[in-house]
């Protein structure tokens, strides 16, 4: 034979076996919304569980730390006790959520998914719209054999259960909330004192001011870090009184005057000297400029209070801090910023989406709930949970921190003040845009916040409709 | 005839074998690079989605190409990345290669020194030199403010080396004469700590070879130092200064890892490795960063090609 035909006829091969079976993962995940989301509560009481035959699931996170131990144990414990056979099997990335969302997308183009996994609204919104791979969990709830009772549903605060809601997607819910923060405003009190104030501020005006009181860029004091999230700059919009997005997800509208006047904010901030941007690459740093008595004021998740609590503590000189509520145009209306992952569960056997519901009713079980609440520092998303997690934490900063222990109580009053930004696919990519706008707007001060506004809004709704649902 | 028909059977045997122990190689080559290159551009033809996956043949090729297209910049960063690494770290490194060959004390231990960083994780460092960048932290401020001179925002740094050079003599500059970016030279700085003592490595294998009589005669002939490496060492290092250039021309031109750790790609440091990234993983276009992977490998060949045409002939490997 032919010395090229050989080589021809190998390298025809190679190539051919990947592209023969790209079509064929492809086809796996193209199963249109009439073949998913089935179920009705009715079927999903018929599905039965038998011990004898075990349901393995897989639950994809990125867990780590003591976050990663209190999943286990109730992992465990669920294996142990459940009477149904099922085993959950935890599978870690390590990494962010980017790159848990990044695995996930690899494994839909693969054809390989989990059984459940971490993941934003938006991002379990991408899932559902895309590639119809997460399921509405409604008739799982709803079902007489398997679901919640009227009671259950009513001890979950309804506000949690409404973010995980989707208007792309009317009536479905697309996760469970394990997870939930607000985004907060961390202060150092002693420093408050010294400026003259007795307590954060409530309003915007007063936190700008006394972030610029504060700052002596000269020694490298400064009263604000901009982090670099957009969730931050959300947090401003909402305190103005604005949105990301409009009610019904059919359009951005983070150019609106409230959110004009938040990017016009930050912008005087920069301008003035009274705040500073942390480097990317500077991975906490804002904990570690907080803690060093560097920065006044730090908006960050409510999740993070242990963090400041640990880095404060390792700090040569101690000082007394809180976290607060985010600083509002109007503290009668006020308005924050409330978010945190979902888990998700994959379209996958009748079997495999029951016994994946059935571990994510017994984790958010009251006393489950609150363990996790201890173990992460999330809000405990049940009611009878909330006193058990306040206590936890008054127990554990109470005596070296009162103020910040305090603050974790008043999270379960504001979380009625809570707005989730932009449950849609594609708000990733539009996060993005707002960062990029910011730094350059706010930090840089080149260009008008509500021309640049405006332009981020085109792109960013040209984004929502190349991820409309399909 | 009986010789030929002897002769044919050995040339299939040899093939056979020569096939036979190439396979391993040229299986993994095909699998793992060859074999995703093709499938890359066969998405790029798609828009490639999780859902319904749709041929629209070249439209993501003339999105990338469109005068609006931000590979265009992306591109433009990249060259100037290019532009300053190479000849930075070449030139340092050939001067390096030259100190450490001379029969100084401590040879080993420099030699050592300067490649560590190259074996070190690219990670690991980036992000340390990203806290020496630090603009309120970092250690070069600090030695600036300690010398009564004025700080500067290094990675956060969008203005160009160029304007920022002439704002400090009060000159001001029109924006397309502003040049680099001070975050995109302060990351060359970082690629040159890295890579040089692997070019460095190089060129003293290339030192080593070039035979000792050469110099001796030369010495001889009175000729100086200066003359020696005009007419001796320049010329037997060409090898070794072509291999040199060409990895490290296409190794700038693709660089992604460190230019992400200390940037993410702000700040003018969006080159096109990082564009293809962002368009695959924070959007999700698929077939677009599949596109514009298509494109910047194109780039790359061909200026390899170039350089090959321009700088290979001048090789001397006699």
């Amino acid at each position: 034979m032919n010395h090229k035909l050989i080589l021809a006829s190998l390298i025809a091969g190679m190539l051919a076996a990947p592209i023969a079976s790209a079509p064929a993962h492809a086809a796996a995940l193209q199963r249109t919304p009439a073949q998913a989301q089935t179920l009705t509560a009715g079927d999903v009481d018929k599905i039965v569980l038998d011990k004898a035959n075990p349901t393995e699931i897989t639950f994809l996170n990125r867990y780590s730390g003591g976050q990663i131990t209190a999943v286990l144990e109730i992992v465990n414990d669920f294996n142990k006790t459940n009477p149904y056979g099922i085993n959950v099997k935890l599978e870690r990335v390590d990494g962010g959520y980017d790159d848990l969302y990044n695995k996930i997308n690899a494994g839909l183009q693969g054809g390989k998914v989990p059984n459940i996994a971490q993941a934003y609204q938006n991002q379990a919104s991408f899932y559902r719209g895309a590639a119809n791979a997460v399921v509405d969990l409604t008739p799982f709830i709803q079902s007489k054999k398997y679901g919640l009772k009227a009671a259950e549903v009513a001890d979950y605060y309804p506000i949690f259960l409404e973010s995980d809601k989707n208007p792309q997607f009317p009536g479905e819910v697309l996760g469970w909330p394990t997870s939930r923060s607000i985004a907060m405003l961390y202060s150092n009190l002693d420093w408050l004192k010294k400026l003259g104030a007795k307590a954060p501020p409530a309003t915007l005006k007063d936190f700008e001011a006394l972030a610029c009181k504060a700052t002596d860029s000269a020694n490298g004091k400064y009263g604000y870090i901009w982090r670099g999230d957009a969730s931050d700059y959300a947090a401003f919009v909402f305190a103005n009184g604005g949105s990301i997005m409009k009610a019904d997800a059919s359009a951005y509208d983070f150019n609106s005057p409230a959110a004009v006047e938040a990017l016009a904010m930050l912008q005087r901030l920069f301008k003035n000297g009274c705040a500073v941007q942390l480097p990317s690459a500077e991975r906490n740093g804002e904990q570690a400029r907080f803690a060093a008595q560097n920065v006044l004021f730090v908006t960050a998740s409510s999740t993070g209070l242990p963090y400041y609590a640990s880095t404060i503590t390792k700090a040569p000189a101690k000082f007394e801090w809180t976290m607060s509520m985010f600083p509002q145009a109007n503290p009668a209306k006020p308005k924050v910023n409330l978010y945190g992952a979902s888990w998700s569960v994959f379209a996958g056997t009748p079997e495999q989406e029951l016994a994946s519901w059935l571990f994510l009713k017994h984790f958010t079980e009251p006393k489950n709930i609150a363990a996790w609440a201890k173990a992460s520092n999330y809000i405990a998303v049940r009611k009878s949970a909330a006193p058990i997690a306040i206590k936890d934490v008054n127990a554990n900063l109470g005596k070296t921190f009162p103020n910040a222990a305090a603050g974790y109580a008043k999270l379960y009053d504001m979380a009625k003040y809570g707005a989730v930004e932009a449950p849609v696919a594609g708000y990733d990519p539009v996060r993005k845009i707002i960062q990029d706008l910011v730094v350059e707007v706010a930090v840089k001060g080149q260009g008008d916040p509500k021309a640049a506004l405006d332009a981020a809004v085109v792109k960013a709704n040209e984004i929502l409709k190349e991820n409309a649902p399909q | 005839m009986q010789r030929r028909s002897r002769t044919i059977p050995t040339a299939r045997r040899e093939a056979a074998l020569a096939y036979t122990l190439l396979a391993p190689a040229l299986l993994l080559f095909l699998a793992f690079t060859v074999a995703p290159l093709i499938f890359g551009v066969y998405i790029s033809l798609h828009n490639w989605k999780l859902g319904p996956r749709q041929f629209i043949g070249l439209t993501n090729y003339v999105k990338a190409l469109g005068l609006e297209s931000e590979l265009w910049p992306a591109l433009r960063t990249t060259l100037s990345y290019t532009l300053l690494s190479v000849p930075l770290q070449i030139g340092l490194a050939l001067v390096l290669a030259w100190l450490v060959f001379q029969r100084i004390r401590g040879k080993a231990f420099f030699r050592v020194a300067l490649f560590l960083p190259w074996v070190t994780s690219t990670v690991a460092t980036a992000a340390v030199w990203a806290r020496l960048y630090s603009p309120d932290i970092g250690i070069f401020n600090a030695i600036l403010k300690s010398i009564g001179q004025p700080t500067s925002q290094w990675l956060l740094e969008d203005r160009g080396i160029f304007t920022l050079a002439a704002g400090a003599l009060g000159v001001a500059l029109p924006e397309w004469a502003g040049g680099p970016s001070m975050a995109l030279a302060s990351v060359v700085v970082y690629t040159t700590w890295v890579f040089v003592g692997y070019s460095m490595t190089l060129f003293l294998a290339g030192l080593g070879n070039i035979p000792s009589e050469l110099y001796e005669a030369a010495r001889i002939d009175g000729a100086t130092g200066p003359q020696m490496f005009r007419f001796i060492t320049w010329p037997l290092l060409s090898p070794t200064t072509y291999f040199v250039v060409t990895v490290t021309v296409i190794g700038t031109l693709k660089a992604f890892n460190h230019i992400w750790v200390m940037t993410q790609g702000t700040a003018g440091t969006q080159t096109a490795a990082i564009l293809v990234y962002r368009q695959f993983y924070e959007f999700q276009r698929a077939g677009y960063a599949s596109a514009l992977a298509v494109i910047l490998s194109l780039v790359i060949l061909l200026v390899t090609i170039l350089q090959n045409r321009l700088a290979g002939e001048r090789v001397n490997y006699s």
